[in-house]
């Protein structure tokens, strides 16, 4: 079929949407008119007289408080206690959602979460599984993925047109030639694509929050096994937490009326033993390396750091692909049996019960109890296989047939029959068949082990070709499965089984003996006798549709097709196919898959594998994972004083710093002309201690440090190993041993880090190096009479005699112990003052008190730009980048090359030996206009071919107020960057802007300001 | 029904051994059997052909890089796959919705402008943009002044978007396949015999192989695989992390990305959330995810988009990814005649794969090094003429 051809078709189907909405409605009319009295009148009479049975002894809900709550618009009631599903279905509703790709009708199918055919949208929140989810008042329910309505949605007769030419991997064979169909009908298949909507709400609605917690022993799920194991290592002393996903504790037992007193007592004791905790309605999502467990109870995130893990997750019921399996009112038995013990709810009133196994048995002696007509038990089995009790009480009162096996449910929106057939001796099928009206289809032929987190806890399985079941085939030491789980069905077994692995896990943490081998080996032989629970059947063969994978729809024909175009390993399968990859994450198709790959390619389950079972196992909301924004800010203490002044501030790495308060202009002509002090409180302070401190200056920096006589500062650069520039600051020598380095705001954190690095790799030498960034407030005062006006303050000798360029001293200024940096990156006359962080706000409000009459002004962080960039000096992260080494970046006067090894070193000989290419250098722009932004290209034009090449960019540009013009700094090609006045052109929105380069500092160029 | 690649018996000798069925591997093949007619080829997959990084990746294709070589060379790359579906006779979905890399602070913002001026003066679309416009082409985004770190500017690269992965390493796979080429899967080199500096065969758990012509495909294992041929590569091994949401109804039309807070998402056809992260922190060859990982990208992905705190993730999963000193791939020929490599992808290696399968091919066949790749040779790590791709590429998707 021509590409073409395709097209026309959806967009033929597209057209029907638009135009044929009501045409289309009238043809879905039409074919169902046959069945409009068993599906339509009949659920509506269903819904009238409702499906709730009378009270049943192990009944979750509380039929006192009633609660109403809407469904698609219309209003339901439930009692406290049900699920949506359950409300719903107690209401008669059986179409749930519409599947994800044909649109197909979907009903309950597991009631326990696992499935995706109860998903839906309740308020913002999309895909919740409504088997889970308990009904709250006035909730407000919509189904997904229907348009418009769950009982007529118009892509399903669409989809069904058109699914006979979709088949598998349709969207890689089809619309892409001509190459524009595929823009046409990309965004037709995206729109219907997906399944919920997400919340457009601008800001965070919820509050999550994370709990940690600890165990000596972690039982994961409070089933009989579980009960059993958490009780027995709690017995050893060990600290249990036990873990379970529903309200209550039982396990499969909840759904037990003769159990429920056992079951309330073993409550009783887990809940009265000291050393467990007891943690319900919480999921498990993950066992990530080294047992580190992740869980969530509603909005909360458990973090577990689990000693040793029993496993005792129980089973998923297997569904069987046949015709039309995922006709809603085609169910597992299990989910049968939730919803009539726990809800009280009748799943429907003709039922046909398929098995293979003595738990099908229990599910149609269950409906027969609460009266629900069985019109039909087929067994898989011979009679002699079963062992099931209710055998023979029940072939006396319910049609049995044996060796019989479902082949097709029908029915066009619920089913309304089912076919039976007969086997042959081989087990292949017979010809024969028996339709059987009935209104509910329940299949019970096998379970699947839960075991997702046991996978991700390295646990190898192989697959028992006997029990058609996998068997784990490895235990690490600190993990161990129990119960159904582990393949261990009956009761007696469970309970025994269970201790054992608890008391084994509590030894191998410490408490207590280990069970003897011998005790261990004896229940694991007993188990292998019990009788078999799973059919060796995954497919029946027939005309229709037959569901693997709900998610994504996709089917056996899908499959076989899949392996036979070369897509034959279960990997490759699953990414071409998409099974296993929706919601449920494989929990329903996994099994039939592999049986069906394995089948297909003629190897065994085991030579198939399976694929990796990922994290989480349950979806878990981002909400809960993220918990409260913990994101730090850092202010510096004189911040409110910032915020008080109307500074705006900006983010600068992990800080907040005023950028300006309000003239950055009026900021720059302050410190040029009187005098003005910004907050530097951000840098990075290191104190170093020790004799050897000048051998780690040495190697981190690219300058000599050894020499550095005491009451001195020295500016130093530092580069990684590839000479690339990280850092700069000054570091002072206060005495013979005692040093202070500082870095830039953005490397505070990270040189600290990067020195504690080296230190720790060898290069220590007994140096203490604390991070005392955060002690001190640290101030820069700057501009023309900083002098005069720190002479106010302080009895420092501050006469350039006294303290010189360069310098540091240590003294008291304001009544504060300060140490006093002579440096100068604005250029003028300037002190650092550093003081303990508490005084930070006195100092900085006497400096402004005692500058009021020299016209002082606080500057920012744009002021500060301005002013380094008149002096030419570059920042560090601005006008270098990635590739950036001190000698291009114009730095070569702080590389002693020919000193010992320092850090970029080896790098930086190269770069010498081969040359620069590129160099940073300082700019003016010719013509007076725009100010060109950073960032901006430099080009070579070629004045043939008017072609631009790029050759160089502009790293910081401002308009000076004190030169009165533009200027910059830049990287350029050395050829031109070497000729002080060479001109170049800057790229500026398509247009050329002539500049030229300046050597030296554009403001007081040999350094008189700085040293006066 | 025809098969996509058949499977083969492993023959003695093959006048090129390509390691690495990968999305690279895969399309060098193409090339070599298509355009320069070496056609007995092996390529060998330790699993199954796109079980890698290709598979693993976020889908993302774009070009907005920050050196100009890099442009150059993406670009060249993003042009293949535009007409790759047409070309492999596959449909390789490649949905060019548009990529925005946000900026939240002054710093990226300058990148962001210097990457939009490198990228024009290419001819490759791609501007500055404010919070107003940000919010036009992403309304989830919050662009107030609310978030710890405010959004206030983004690079917008039209030509950017998304593409279905294993389409490309299928498509590459039939048509080398339909060339010839042997492709072995489950096949895993245990060893490359070198002769007198020269390559003369490869070790498989499936039998030796003779062969002149070995190309180093790997990720993840690149530095092992060249340790085999006596090779040391300047390179660290990490796991790269992404996860999935469940499907929901489209309403992200563009990549967003934001280097600032490690993340980076986009909206698949299906409906789910396809979001990744940075490298991990430490160097491992685990290709396990791990909570913080996830619990980290929750964050910041509802730092970005409030609205989802209810979207649950679906499935996380890891890849193993081989890091260079200076963010930029390997490529050409080594000190060892006959082995050449195609590796240190770091974390945008299948953006590339097209341009590098194609340029590898015609090194390989002419035994020369194209332009396009010249900068990314590993003699570079010995002269001293690293890439600049840092800013661009270590968060860059």
């Amino acid at each position: 079929m021509s590409n073409t051809l395709l097209f026309v078709i959806v967009i033929g189907a597209t057209l029907m949407l638009v135009i044929g909405g009501a045409v289309t409605i009238a043809i879905t009319l039409y074919r169902a008119n046959r069945l409009i009295v068993s599906e339509v009148v009949l659920p509506h009479l269903e819904k009238v007289m409702g499906a709730r049975l009378p009270s049943q002894p192990v009944e979750l809900i509380n039929r006192k408080e009633e609660m109403r709550f809407t469904f698609e618009g219309n209003e339901y009631s439930a009692f406290k206690g049900d699920t949506i599903a359950s409300a719903l279905a107690a209401s008669g509703i059986k179409i749930f959602s519409r599947s994800f790709k044909y649109h197909r009708p979907r009903g309950l199918l597991c009631c326990s979460g696992h499935c995706p055919n109860c998903l839906v949208q309740i308020g913002d929140e999309p895909n919740v599984r409504a088997c889970r989810q308990r009904v709250a008042p006035d909730m407000i329910v919509k189904p997904q993925n229907v348009t418009p309505t769950l009982m007529w949605d118009l892509l399903a007769p669409i989809m069904r047109f058109l699914s006979p030419f979709m088949p598998v991997g349709f969207y890689y064979k089809t619309l892409y030639r001509p190459k524009w169909i595929w823009k046409v009908a990309e965004p037709l298949l995206r729109a219907a694509g997906g399944l919920g909507k997400a919340s457009h709400s601008e800001s965070p609605e919820d509050t999550f929050d994370k709990q940690y917690l600890h165990g000596d022993v972690v039982v994961i799920g409070g089933g009989p096994t579980g009960i059993s194991a958490a009780l027995s290592a709690a017995g050893s002393d060990a600290k249990v937490l036990l873990i379970d996903e529903n309200d209550q504790l039982g396990g499969y037992l909840r759904i037990k009326a003769e159990a429920k007193d056992v079951v309330d007592e073993l409550c009783a004791s887990v809940y009265a033993h000291p050393n467990i905790q007891t943690l319900t309605e919480t999921t498990v999502t993950g066992c990530y390396d080294h047992n580190w467990l992740a869980a969530t109870h509603g909005d909360r995130l458990y973090k577990i750091r689990a000693d040793k893990v029993v496993l005792a997750t129980g089973v998923v019921e297997r569904p069987l692909v046949f015709d039309n399996n995922d006709l809603p009112g085609v169910m597992l038995g299990s989910a049968a049996q939730y919803l009539l013990h726990l809800y009280a709810v009748r799943p429907g009133r003709r039922a046909v019960v398929v098995t293979a196994n003595d738990d099908g048995w229990d599910v149609a002696a269950d409906l027969h109890a609460a009266g629900i007509e069985v019109v039909a038990l087929a067994d898989e089995r011979e009679r002699a296989a079963c062992s099931s009790a209710k055998m023979e009480s029940l072939e006396a009162e319910l049609p049995v047939f044996w060796r019989h096996i479902v082949t097709s449910a029908h029915g066009n929106t619920a089913v309304n029959a089912a076919t039976i057939a007969p086997l042959e001796s081989d087990g292949s099928l017979t010809t024969r068949r028996t339709r059987l009206e009935c209104d509910l289809l329940l299949v019970s032929i096998g379970w699947t082990p839960n075991t997702g987190l046991a996978y991700q806890a390295g646990v190898e399985f192989g697959y028992d070709e006997d029990r058609a079941e996998l068997m784990a085939r490895n235990m690490p030491d600190d993990f161990i499965i129990a119960g159904r789980a582990a393949g261990t069905h009956m009761l007696e077994h469970q309970i025994t089984e269970g201790a054992l692995a608890g008391r084994r896990m509590a030894s191998a943490a410490g408490y207590g003996d280990a069970p003897t081998t011998s005790e261990w080996t004896f229940v694991q032989e007993e188990k292998k006798r019990e009788v078999t629970r799973s059919s060796q059947r995954t497919i029946v063969k027939g005309s229709s549709k037959r569901f693997l994978c709900y998610c994504e729809d996709v089917t056996d024909k899908d499959l076989t097709t899949a392996v036979a175009e070369g897509y034959d390993s279960i990997e490759l399968l699953k990414r071409y196919s998409t099974i296993s990859m929706g919601p449920c994450q494989g929990k329903m198709c996994s099994m039939n898959a592999v049986h069906l790959c394995a089948h297909a390619n003629t190897s065994t389950v085991d030579e198939t594998g399976s694929t990796t079972t990922r994290p989480p196992m349950t979806p878990i909301s981002l909400g809960a994972l993220a918990g409260q924004n913990m994101e730090p800010v850092r202010i510096t203490p004189i911040h409110d004083w910032h915020l008080g002044q109307g500074a705006k501030m900006m983010v600068a790495g992990l800080w907040l710093r005023p950028e300006h308060y309000g003239n950055p202009t009026e900021e720059v002509r302050a410190v040029r002309e009187r005098v003005g002090v910004i907050d530097v409180s951000t840098l990075g302070k290191y104190k170093l201690t020790g004799p050897h401190v000048p051998n780690i200056l040495e190697k981190v920096y690219t300058n000599r440090w050894r020499q550095l006589a005491v009451g001195r500062v020295r500016y130093g650069v530092m580069c990684n190993a590839e000479g690339i520039v990280i850092d700069d600051g000054v570091t002072a020598r206060f005495d013979e041993r005692e040093w202070y380095m500082t870095t830039t705001s953005g490397g505070a954190g990270a040189i600290y880090e990067w020195i504690q690095w080296w230190m720790q790799s060898g290069w220590g030498d007994g140096v203490q190096l604390i991070n005392r960034s955060d002690d001190f407030a640290a101030f820069n005062l700057a501009g023309p009479k900083a002098r005069t006006l720190l002479k106010e303050l302080t009895d420092i000798q501050l006469d350039n005699k006294e303290f010189p360029y360069m310098h540091v001293r240590s003294g008291v200024v304001a009544e504060v112990p300060c140490r006093l940096l002579r440096i100068g990156f604005t250029g003028e006359l300037s002190y650092e003052i550093h003081c303990p962080a508490s005084y930070g706000q006195h100092l900085w409000e006497q400096l402004l008190q005692a500058g009021e009459q020299f016209g002082i002004m606080p500057f920012g962080v744009e002021a500060q730009r301005v002013l380094r960039l008149e002096k030419g000096h570059l920042i560090i992260g601005q006008d270098t980048d990635a590739l950036s080494n001190p000698i291009a970046a114009n730095l070569e006067w702080a590389v002693k090359l020919e000193k010992d090894d320092f850090l970029g070193q080896r790098s930086l000989l190269r770069v010498v030996e081969n040359g620069l290419k590129q160099r940073l250098i300082g700019f003016k722009v010719n013509e007076t206009g725009p100010t060109p932004e950073e960032g901006l290209q430099i080009v070579s034009i070629n004045s043939n071919s008017k072609q631009r090449k790029i050759i160089g960019w502009v790293s910081s540009c401002r308009f000076s107020p004190t030169l009165n013009q533009v200027i910059g700094l830049c990287w350029l090609p050395t050829e031109i960057a070497d000729v002080d006045g060479a001109e170049f052109i800057i790229w500026r929105e398509e247009r050329a802007l002539t500049a030229h380069v300046h050597h030296g500092a554009f403001y007081d160029s040999n350094g008189a300001q700085l040293r006066s | 029904m025809s098969r996509m690649w058949q499977v083969h018996e492993l023959r003695d000798r093959y006048d090129a051994v390509i390691i690495g069925g990968g999305a690279h591997g895969l399309c060098c093949a193409y090339y070599l059997a298509s355009e320069h007619g070496i056609n007995n080829v092996a390529v060998l997959e330790k699993r199954y052909i796109g079980s890698g990084g290709s598979g693993r990746n976020t889908a993302i294709v774009r070009s907005n890089y920050l050196t100009p070589a890099g442009v150059r060379f993406y670009d060249a790359s993003l042009k293949l796959y535009e007409r790759m579906a047409v070309e492999l006779d596959i449909n390789v979905m490649l949905s060019q919705r548009g990529h925005i890399t946000l900026a939240h602070n002054d710093i990226s913002l300058r990148t962001m402008r210097r990457r939009a001026e490198v990228n024009r003066l290419q001819g490759v679309e791609s501007r500055l943009i404010l919070p107003d416009e940000i919010k036009q082409l992403c309304p989830v985004l919050d662009v107030s002044d609310r978030p710890r770190y405010p959004i206030i500017g983004a690079l917008y690269h039209p030509p950017g978007g998304i593409i279905r992965h294993d389409a490309v390493v299928w498509g590459y796979a039939h048509q080398a396949d339909a060339h010839g080429v042997h492709i072995h899967q489950m096949t895993e080199v245990t060893g490359i015999e070198v002769s007198g500096a020269k390559v003369t065969g490869v070790k498989t758990n499936r039998g030796q192989i003779k062969t002149e012509t070995v190309l180093n495909a790997t990720a993840g294992w690149c530095s092992t695989i060249s340790a085999m041929a006596g090779l040391r590569l300047p390179v660290i091994t990490s796991p790269l992390q992404a996860a999935v949401t469940e499907p929901l109804k489209p309403f992200l039309d563009v990549v967003v990305v934001s280097g600032s807070l490690h993340v980076y998402v986009s909206q698949s056809d299906r409906g789910e959330l396809v979001m990744g992260a940075s490298v991990d922190p430490f160097p491992s060859y685990s290709s396990r995810g791990s909570l913080d990982f996830a619990e980290s990208l929750a964050s910041h992905i509802i730092e970005l988009m409030p609205g989802l705190q209810r979207v649950r993730l679906m499935r996380q999963w890891a890849g193993i990814v081989d890091m260079t000193p200076d963010y930029s791939p390997i490529m050409g020929f080594t000190p060892v005649e006959g082995f050449f490599v195609d590796v240190g992808w770091g974390t945008y290696g299948f953006k590339a794969s097209p341009i590098a399968g194609k340029m590898l091919a015609e090194c390989i066949a002419t035994k020369r090094t194209p332009d396009l790749i010249t900068p990314f040779s590993l003699s570079r790590f010995n002269e001293f003429d690293l890439m600049g791709e840092a800013g661009a590429a270590s968060v860059g998707h």
